[in-house]
């Protein structure tokens, strides 16, 4: 069977067997993959990959599978599988699928992987990092393409296909000096195209300047409390803390900081926070919701004001709130006026945190972990490299004590982030 | 199941070192959310893989279909990969990968008879209704039957066959109460290797558990925050085990030694306390299966036990095929992969400190201002052995006595200076049958030890 009859065939079926209600869909994949393993290029991975994800309801109540064979007798044997578990288990007014929507195919990136520029690329930017930062150990690089193409349908009509080809580069380091070794480090990036060389990708060539730097470190001197300038390359980390307080999960449990905030203030009003999905400013895009809908671009935080949840229709239906126009992620970041280096030249003592390596945070924000690659700042200066050292606050009052934003911003291909600066963290 | 011999494949693969898997990971996933089922999920991801050395390079191809013709498009797909990369570099050119030869099979599948989906359903509303009946002061539930069985049949170029069946379930629990209008939380984990109806029988037996973690909660939520900085501290078994994971662990594979971390400076150092002894363990110790019993590695490689630290002194480190030829040490078994589609990576297996002499009570009763500490979540390892990872139950310490609980925090702290603080040891001993590592890929890890008396990091007001 083609791709698209799969799907129909087994909502077809689904329905037949009894279900009221199905979703599903078939994904393709193709991964080239190249891989530096302490220096050296040593290894080249080529995998495909099929997921036929199958969702029913019957009478309220639902069960799922996920099976990676698009043969008959193992899409026949999911088909069985997911009417007994939706047999099973117990009826929700609140489960449904997506609505009808117009049929639509969507794309992004490349059809197929330059291969030759691929290793060429990856080459290179070994010998620039060998050459350029010689007390570097490339622990591991991965540059790889992956070409996926997906088909969603449902039992309501809704008839999409994506189509996805991207590169994405991950490479992770530390330096060494004699005995001396600093934290490793890594970052990242999604491309469409390779247009230019990696190193000159997001932030790499400065994180790997900084690592080289960060091979001798010092412990602060004294607990004490004061700001933290969080870097675009970790600023992601605390977002996605507060964006799992808007989901589904969170919101239904009752245990989110955020279930009656809507379109009240959260955060400073310096903070605008965007969920472009869509942006042709992003490698990295989608299309669909996880139920099946079309995204749309949204605003999640507005000069400090929550403007939307992020719910599926399960936690829409459950909690009697609007469903997301997208699943989150895919941010943008609004700048602010003041450059980095001023930012720094006004912070009276502080750390300029690079990466965070911490706990999850306790459901009411509290959180505390350890600044790694990360500096001390005194008196409008950057001193010194610091290990050692634990940051604890709270992340929800952190967005309501943001000092700035700066200006300059960094794009990796998932995300637009610039630097930002919070006050009254505890730094010890 | 996928248990069917694959030896006849050799004839397909090229003269280069081959390695072919056939691999089928199946999960369940039924989550109750007060009340709720959120997921009831039954999935199967399977395929082949094979990987091919040659010249100091590894190509690596897989596929979902498990067919004749698969298997030959994945080998030939490999070897092609691995000439791609000598035909650009040629600085291997020569180097041989040691040889291994094992035949083994382990099967850890349930003798007794399989439970539909709907009993596991059941199951989890007795409990979720005893919470509700005897705790209305928790504000939220959430119960989760979650279960992976990894079913692994591998052949070598070099003649080795095995063929394993490794099973984890566990029954989660998170509980959250409220204190001035904000969210306390606490899971537990219960469970281990084997499959649902191995480890989970009557739900009654369950009851107790959640009395404790429920008087936990209570405590955690008229608890205080840690004081930050650098404190004396307990640690329960619980922590010893990912202290041994995050701390020591990462930093002694290979791979990582090779790509920098600070262990590779230190071998046959002093680098803990002499009341110090931790091995990654391959099966079993003490004559009792561990969580995450491995016999054959996806090397093909017999798997030993590994002391990485024996009396405080850094003994050795965990391998692959690749990195023993670097290091020109003895093979290990530590490759392992999380599925069909990834390649082996030098991976913990069941990673502990070893029982010492003192009892708990004694070591709690030697603080006069200090912390005991006993749940932890997530954790983090570094190359300069300094490691985090995530407190989200424990007591202050006065004058040796336990007093109020903490609020969740993180602990830190540069292993191989803070190893050297440790000033006793328990003489019992605790396994962690849930732990999840990431390193490029997922794997089930096992973590063991005793309570450990220490200088640590706390994070905190």
């Amino acid at each position: 069977m083609e791709n698209r009859e799969i799907l129909k065939y087994a909502i077809d079926e689904l329905k037949k067997q009894g279900a009221d209600k199905v979703s599903c869909s078939l994904s393709n994949s193709e991964k080239k993959e190249l891989n530096i393993e302490h220096g050296e290029m040593s290894l080249f991975r080529t995998t495909f990959n099929s997921s036929l994800s199958i969702e029913a309801f019957i009478n309220g109540k639902k069960g799922s599978t996920s099976i990676n064979k698009v043969d008959q007798e193992s899409i026949d044997e999911a088909i069985l599988k997911v009417i007994e578990l939706s047999k099973s288990s117990n009826p929700d007014e609140c489960y449904d699928i997506a609505e009808n929507q117009p049929p639509q195919i969507f794309s992004c990136g490349s059809n197929e992987a330059d291969l030759d520029l691929m290793y060429d690329s990856l080459s290179d930017f070994n010998e620039h990092t060998k050459n350029k930062f010689p007390k570097i150990i490339l622990e591991a690089a991965i540059l790889d393409f992956t070409k996926t193409k997906t088909y969603i349908r449902n039992s309501n009509g809704i008839d999409f296909e994506v189509n996805k080809g991207l590169y994405g580069f991950g490479p992770m380091f530390t330096a060494k000096d004699g005995k001396d070794t600093s934290s490793f480090n890594y970052t990242g990036f999604y491309a469409k195209n390779i247009s230019k060389p990696l190193h000159k990708y997001g932030m790499l060539e400065q994180l790997l300047k900084e690592t080289e730097e960060q091979i001798k470190t010092f412990p602060i001197k004294n607990k004490f409390v004061g700001d933290i300038i969080v870097t675009p390359d970790c600023i992601g980390d605390f977002l996605s803390m507060v964006e799992s307080h808007l989901s589904d999960f969170m919101i239904i449990s009752g245990r989110s900081m955020y279930k009656n905030k809507l379109n009240k203030s959260i955060a400073s009003n310096k903070l605008t926070l965007h969920s472009h999905p869509k942006s042709e400013k992003l490698a990295y895009n989608y299309f669909t919701t996880g139920d099946g809908y079309a995204c749309e671009n949204s605003t999640i935080i507005e000069k400090g004001v929550l403007k939307t949840l992020l719910l599926g229709i399960y936690g829409s239906n459950k909690t009697q709130q609007a469903r997301s126009v997208n699943n989150g992620g895919a941010h943008i970041v609004e700048p602010g006026n003041k450059a980095l280096s001023d930012i720094i030249a006004e912070t009276n003592k502080g750390v300029l945190l690079s990466r965070f390596s911490g706990g999850s945070p306790s459901d009411n924000g509290d959180f505390s972990g350890v600044a790694k690659n990360s500096y001390y700042i005194e008196n409008g200066e950057v001193k010194y490299p610091i290990s050692e050292t634990m940051i604890s606050g709270n992340i929800f009052e952190m967005l309501n004590d943001i000092k700035e934003i700066s200006k300059e911003t960094i794009n990796d291909g998932s995300s637009i982030y610039p630097w930002i600066q919070f006050s009254g963290l505890t730094i010890s | 199941m996928i248990n069917k011999d694959i030896s006849s494949y050799s004839s397909v693969f090229s003269k280069d070192y081959t390695e072919l898997r056939v691999q089928e990971n199946r999960s369940i996933n039924i989550t109750l959310l007060n009340g709720d089922i959120v997921s009831n999920d039954s999935s199967a991801k399977s395929g082949v893989s094979s990987r091919t050395f040659k010249d100091g390079n590894w190509g690596f191809s897989s596929n979902p279909n498990i067919s004749d013709e698969a298997i030959q498009s994945v080998v030939k797909s490999s070897t092609d990969n691995v000439k791609f990369l000598n035909k650009r570099s040629s600085k291997g050119c020569g180097i041989l990968l040691p040889e291994s030869i094992t035949d083994y099979e382990f099967n850890y599948s349930s003798k007794k008879e399989k439970n539909d989906q709907k009993y596991w359903i059941e199951y989890l509303k007795s409990l979720d209704d005893y919470i509700i009946s005897n705790y209305p002061k928790i504000t939220s539930r959430t119960l989760v039957f979650s279960a992976l069985d990894m079913e692994k049949n591998l052949l070598t170029a070099n003649g080795s066959k095995s063929f394993s069946m490794t099973p984890r379930s566990h029954l989660i629990i998170i509980l959250t109460t409220e204190k001035d209008g904000e969210p306390i939380r606490l899971m537990d984990a219960h469970g281990g290797l084997g499959q649902l109806q191995d480890n989970f029988t009557d739900p009654k037996k369950y009851f107790k558990e959640i009395d404790k973690q429920v008087q936990y909660l209570i405590d955690k939520a008229n608890g205080i925050h840690a004081k930050a900085g650098k404190k004396e501290v307990v640690l329960d078994g619980d922590l010893a085990g990912i202290l041994a994971h995050e701390a020591i662990g990462h930093t002694t594979e290979a791979d990582l030694v090779l790509g920098g971390s600070v262990a590779g400076d230190n071998m046959h150092n002093q680098v803990a306390s002499p009341l110090v002894s931790l091995v990654d363990f391959a099966n079993s110790y003490n004559g009792n299966i561990c969580p995450v019993p491995v016999y054959v590695d996806d090397e093909g490689v017999k798997s030993e036990d590994v002391t990485i630290i024996e009396n405080g002194i850094l003994k050795s480190f965990m391998h692959n095929k690749d990195s023993s030829r670097h290091f020109q040490t003895n093979l290990t078994g530590n490759a392992r992969a999380f599925s069909f589609s990834d390649e082996p990576l030098i991976r913990m297996r069941n990673t502990a400190i070893l029982p010492g002499e003192s009892k708990l009570e004694d070591m709690i009763s030697s603080v006069e201002d200090g912390y005991y500490l006993m749940k932890t979540g997530n954790g983090q390892a570094d190359s300069t052995s300094e490691f985090m990872f995530a407190v989200t139950m424990g007591y202050e310490i006065k004058n040796g006595k336990l007093g109020r609980a903490i609020y969740d925090t993180t602990i830190s702290g540069i292993a191989f200076d803070m190893l050297k603080t440790v000033s006793m040891v328990s003489n019992d001993m605790k396994w962690e049958s849930a732990g999840m590592c990431g390193k490029k890929q997922p794997i089930p890890v096992g973590m063991g030890g005793p309570a450990i008396k220490c200088q640590i990091n706390m994070g905190g007001r």
